[in-house]
């Protein structure tokens, strides 16, 4: 069968490259800020997905995870006694200032576990014994913060509050996207660099025992322990995430040039496929004088639209595919995970057949007896 | 309905078109009958707005009469639905432009070949057809070039073929050799006669060329959209 659509596509190849370029560009533009806000919101909330915690229990009327407020460890005790916890750890986050061997200072996000029981301890260790933060004031931190930390070595030593720290090892995958760079250490190293107070913690991370509910156990935390926030870990995230994505503005702004892209691709398809139709106008109405009905047009217009979205995809794709690495190789995570491709995908086709409204607006008015008349 | 013989295929009864509303309404085509039979060869001649491309859409369904009737074999067609006549065209009517009106992106088959897919025609079957369409013109050699490697008279064979697409009963052809020298029009004339007399079909056709008139069976003469007493029988 002869595609009208496709022949009269190619056959004007400037006028089809530039809506391939158009098309290409809107899926670059989608396609990473999508990846970037991703794993944006994936990284803000990366050391609550990855303990095995159920419950986090913070200081009252706590924000986010990263602005954790110390409150008394006697609570932890007050948790553990209640029925259906499995076990309740203290964990510490807290904020301190890293000497750099220029001289200069990072902030640094101090994460204290326990490495007894490694709830809350680093998940892909690159290299080390994650078991030596025990060893005074002992340190892991991530090897895409190489560089902002000065590119200290295992073995080597600098500061953190005024207090010596000893590199014992470099982790993966915990790159503190928008705070400062993560510090691992135990969570009595942590207290002892922090201007905490012994014998407070930061969060208390509880293990809901077989056979009781999340729900049921984080309700009777609630019940029983005073002057504190009682989450399940899904809502600590999302809260977390929420804040650094909402209340901040920095999730929105991304998002913001993602639909920036969809609005760039479809003013660019629309105007390519309706200056075509118009170009076209006579054809459309030969087509309608020798029997075409209005559908068989519509068929035509669709057909160049879906052939666009998906040779546009498929080159805007190889192209994010570089982008992406090029992004990867300077640490600057993209998440994106096939369903979201697919979604970027059918989000192209629909921008494409958006664009052709236009057009199929333009030949429903065409009339057949228009071929007469010129 | 009336009752139409056989051999008339179309039938023209009482049929007027005016243009527009109220004192700025212009009549281009005033009560106008004809009955037209399968297998002949017809002009419709006149000066320039005297209703000739007018009466030229009242027949192929793409005006509809102010007043009358256009009948197609038996059935009224300018009491369709809006939405049937694109099934009417279809099957019953080819169609001829002076300007050709090929699609330029398409090869001479695939310009056939498009039409005979939009008849219903597809796959292989569409595709043989198209090239003994093509054949049947005389541009089996160039079936494969796009219109703009064509001369004007192959162009026209194109569309010829074109309007074969399908078999319709009925070619209407709006000035065809307007765009072709002398010789070159006289051989599409004699294609269209052909296809008037070797096959059945009605060809009507509207034309200014005074030297092809000797190929008609008949002529039509309009003037100020009424049709002149000495027309040809």
């Amino acid at each position: 069968m002869v595609s009208i659509a496709r022949k009269n596509l190619f056959h004007d190849k400037i006028r089809f490259a530039v809506a391939l370029a158009g098309i290409s560009f809107a899926v670059v533009l989608i396609t990473v800020q999508l990846g970037v806000y991703l794993a944006f919101r994936s990284n803000v909330s990366v050391l609550i997905d990855h303990t095995e915690a159920d419950i986090w229990i913070t200081a009252h009327g706590l924000e986010n995870f990263d602005f954790g407020r110390p409150f008394s460890e006697k609570k932890r005790y007050e948790v553990a006694e209640v029925p259906g916890v499995a076990w309740a750890e203290k964990y510490f986050l807290g904020f301190g200032y890293w000497k750099t061997p220029g001289g200069s200072q990072e902030t640094v996000q101090m994460v204290g576990f326990d490495p007894e029981t490694m709830v809350g301890a680093p998940w892909s260790i690159v290299k080390g014994n994650p078991q030596d933060v025990k060893y005074f004031n002992s340190i892991f931190y991530d090897e895409a913060e190489t560089n902002r930390l000065g590119n200290l070595p295992i073995g080597s030593e600098t500061e953190i509050n005024n207090h010596r720290v000893r590199v014992a090892g470099i982790v993966s995958g915990a790159r503190s996207f928008i705070q400062s760079p993560y510090i691992f250490t135990s969570f009595k190293n942590a207290l002892n660099l922090s201007f905490i107070n012994k014998g407070n913690t930061v969060y208390v991370l509880v293990k809901v025992a077989p056979g009781y509910s999340v729900k049921d156990v984080q309700r009777r935390i609630r019940e029983t322990v005073k002057d504190v926030d009682v989450y399940t870990s899904p809502d600590f995230s999302k809260k977390t995430q929420d804040y650094w994505m909402i209340n901040t503005g920095t999730g929105v702004a991304l998002l913001a040039v993602a639909l920036m892209g969809v609005v760039i691709g479809t003013v660019i398809v629309a105007n390519t496929i309706y200056t075509s139709t118009t170009e076209h106008l006579k054809e459309f109405g030969t087509l309608k004088a020798i029997g075409a009905s209005n559908w068989d047009l519509y068929v035509i217009i669709i057909e160049q639209a879906l052939i666009n979205s998906v040779i546009g995809f498929a080159v805007g794709m190889a192209i994010s595919y570089l982008v992406i690495q090029a992004m990867k190789k300077g640490h600057l995570p993209v998440l994106l995970a096939p369903p979201v491709l697919v979604g970027i995908f059918v989000l192209t086709v629909l921008m494409c057949l958006w664009s052709s409204v236009l057009s199929i607006s333009k030949v429903t008015r065409i009339d057949p007896a228009m071929v007469f008349k010129s | 309905m009336t009752s139409i013989a056989t051999k008339t295929v179309l039938r023209l009864a009482h049929v007027s078109k005016t243009y527009g509303e109220g004192e700025s309404s212009v009549e281009a085509v005033h009560d106008v009958s004809m009955d037209l039979d399968a297998g002949k060869f017809i002009f419709l001649m006149g000066p320039s707005g005297s209703g000739k491309t007018t009466l030229l859409m009242l027949m192929g369904c793409l005006l509809r009469p102010t007043t009358g009737s256009v009948h197609i074999f038996d059935e009224a067609v300018s009491s369709l639905a809006e939405s049937s006549l694109p099934r009417v065209r279809r099957s019953r009517i080819g169609y001829i432009f002076q300007g050709f009106n090929l699609f330029p992106a398409l090869t001479a088959l695939e310009n056939v070949e498009a039409t005979l897919n939009l008849k219903g025609c597809r796959g292989a079957e569409g595709r043989a057809e198209a090239r003994n369409l093509l054949e049947r013109v005389g541009l089996a050699k160039r079936m494969h070039h796009l219109p703009e490697d064509l001369s004007g008279g192959e162009k026209q064979r194109v569309a010829v073929a074109r309007a074969l697409a399908g078999n319709p009963p009925i070619i209407l052809a709006d000035e065809p050799t307007g765009m072709l020298d002398s010789k070159t029009g006289r051989l599409i004339s004699e294609i269209l006669r052909d296809l008037a007399h070797e096959e059945g079909r009605l060809v009507f056709m509207v034309s200014h060329d005074s030297r092809i008139t000797a190929l008609a069976d008949q002529i039509f003469n309009i003037e100020d959209g009424c049709l002149q007493d000495g027309s040809r029988q």
